[in-house]
């Protein structure tokens, strides 16, 4: 085997050791989703499927697959179809960049961050695409929705990462954990850390932020019309992208890979096991407020997106920089 | 040969997209059309070895701009027939920044390339370093000033659209919030076959 065939080969392996583990822990997020809010619900969640019920997402799988796949007739086809594959490549492909451990990275890119956020602003387009090829009242108003709220989170999101930025002084997201080996950020930045994790929930539409989806007004918002498989990938994309939010989180603001504190019994423990742990933390977090708080209405949410997280996050990056710039911490 | 061939796909890519934008029934799909054209010029940004440039073309175009053309376009119940109709109005304008801008090309073609070539940009510093370290010294008024554009368009788009309405009712969240139970809830003691007087 030639030297280019063989480093081909090895890429392929190394994305799919990323794609296979995040799509069967879609599988397993979904599964205690259910369990957690069964839990706090005072029920029992799945336990019929497999032990505890742990299969139950992989029957719910099969069910979507063998189900017949609606098209409506008054549909742009091309584009119906197209949305849910979109929607999933694009949470699928910004795995490429997120760093698991110091070495364990698709690839390490200088600018891993600002790649991160353009595909993560991209999602919108899977979103407004399926609403407006759908050609049906509720879809349409979803997809509006959604895209003023998409668009007014990424904004605070965009300022809560350039004040990261400036506390590390490069783009690649390896840096950017590699500087929190003394202190993560979620600690000087803790007003920051909070602001980002709920515009990850608005981002990713989760309650209390659900609006393009909300049941009670819209149906099902965007994916009204889907069925089957094509609504299964939207799902599976929802929660792909949900993992790949806390991931960022715990890479912006939690240390990455590294343990809480650098001494004897937590730091033997590898990287990647700290990093997973992590991660759950954080979607636990979207679970618990998901049982916990009721949907916000839109105007609240333009409001809190606008008036409250702009000229916050705004003030933050500003004060930070002072900061940095008067006690002369700013990195070379 | 990488690298030329990259070249001519993406470039290709482009042209392609860009007929499609002008030539699409639909106006939904001629920006989806645009969106691709950005994600090509995107990709040719980062051959030449800019990817800061490339991935702030992707960001703010793809990312936000077309997303608000397509959210007008979707809204708007535009009938191909009218737009037809006025479409021969706007040849002399269009034709004269086809001009402009074709006249730049050939004179860039012709005059720049044989003196440079494309891979300028130096590896020893990350290009966004480079950006970095000009953007805010050398080119300090320029970018003042393009900021001072876009705060007067966006004053003028508020100026421009915003309405003020006397007779809305808003939502005063503050005020609601700051209203106690003694201001709006009373305790009135009613006598038997009285009721209450309205004050």
């Amino acid at each position: 085997m030639s030297s280019l065939s063989l480093e081909i080969t090895l890429g392929v392996l190394k994305i799919f050791s990323f794609v296979v583990p995040v799509l069967v822990s879609v599988a397993l997020l979904v599964y205690l989703e259910r369990k957690v809010l069964g839990a706090i619900q005072l029920r029992k969640g799945p336990n019929v499927v497999g032990p505890f019920g742990i299969l139950q997402s992989f029957a719910d799988v099969l069910k979507l697959l063998t189900k017949e796949n609606l098209l409506p007739s008054s549909s742009n086809k091309f584009l119906f179809i197209f949305a849910p594959m979109l929607t999933l490549i694009l949470s699928l492909i910004a795995w490429a960049v997120i760093p698991i451990s110091s070495t364990y990275v698709i690839s390490n890119l200088n600018i891993g961050i600002l790649y991160l956020f353009a595909v993560s602003s991209f999602g919108v387009y899977g979103v407004i695409i399926a609403g407006w090829a759908s050609n049906s009242k509720y879809p349409f108003l979803g997809a509006l929705r959604s895209a003023a709220q998409m668009i007014s989170y990424e904004v605070s999101i965009g300022f809560v990462i350039i004040t990261v930025l400036i506390c590390v002084g490069s783009l690649n997201l390896t840096d950017i954990v590699e500087s929190q080996k003394n202190i993560w950020f979620a600690i000087p930045l803790f007003p920051m850390f909070i602001i980002f994790i709920i515009s990850a929930l608005a981002e990713t539409n989760r309650l209390p932020f659900d609006l393009p989806e909300d049941e009670a007004t819209l149906v099902a918002g965007f994916f009204t019309e889907y069925s089957s498989i094509s609504f299964g990938l939207f799902f599976l994309a929802e929660y792909a992208n949900m993992i790949l939010m806390s991931s960022l989180t715990v890479i912006l603001f939690l240390g990455g890979w590294y343990p809480p504190i650098d001494i004897f019994p937590l730091n033997v423990i590898p990287g990647i096991i700290w990093f997973v742990l992590k991660v759950f933390l954080i979607l636990f977090v979207f679970l618990w407020v998901r049982a916990t708080f009721p949907r916000y209405r839109y105007d609240q949410l333009m409001r809190l997106g606008w008036k409250i997280f702009l000229p916050l996050t705004l003030v933050w990056v500003v004060l930070t920089s002072a900061f940095l710039f008067y006690f002369e911490m700013l990195p070379k | 040969m990488f690298f030329v061939g990259s070249f001519f796909l993406f470039a290709t890519f482009l042209i392609t997209t860009c007929i499609f934008v002008i030539f699409s029934k639909n106006p939904v799909n001629s920006v989806l059309f645009l969106v691709l054209a950005f994600l090509n010029s995107t990709f040719l940004f980062i051959l030449i070895g800019a990817e800061f440039v490339g991935i702030i073309l992707a960001i703010v175009y793809i990312g936000a701009v077309a997303i608000l053309f397509l959210f007008v376009v979707m809204m708007l119940d535009i009938k191909r027939t009218t737009l037809m109709s006025n479409i021969k109005r706007y040849v002399p304008v269009a034709l004269l920044f086809a001009g402009i801008i074709l006249t730049e090309i050939i004179y860039l073609t012709i005059y720049k390339s044989s003196k440079s070539n494309p891979s300028i940009i130096t590896r020893s510093k990350n290009n966004t370093e480079q950006i970095g370290d000009v953007l805010y010294t050398k080119y300090f008024i320029d970018f003042q000033l393009s900021g001072i554009v876009l705060l007067l368009a966006m004053i003028g788009a508020i100026v421009l659209t915003h309405v003020y309405r006397p007779t809305i009712r808003r939502q005063n969240i503050d005020k609601q919030n700051s209203t106690t139970a003694t201001e709006r809830v009373k305790l009135v003691k009613v006598n038997t076959g009285q009721g209450i007087e309205n004050d």
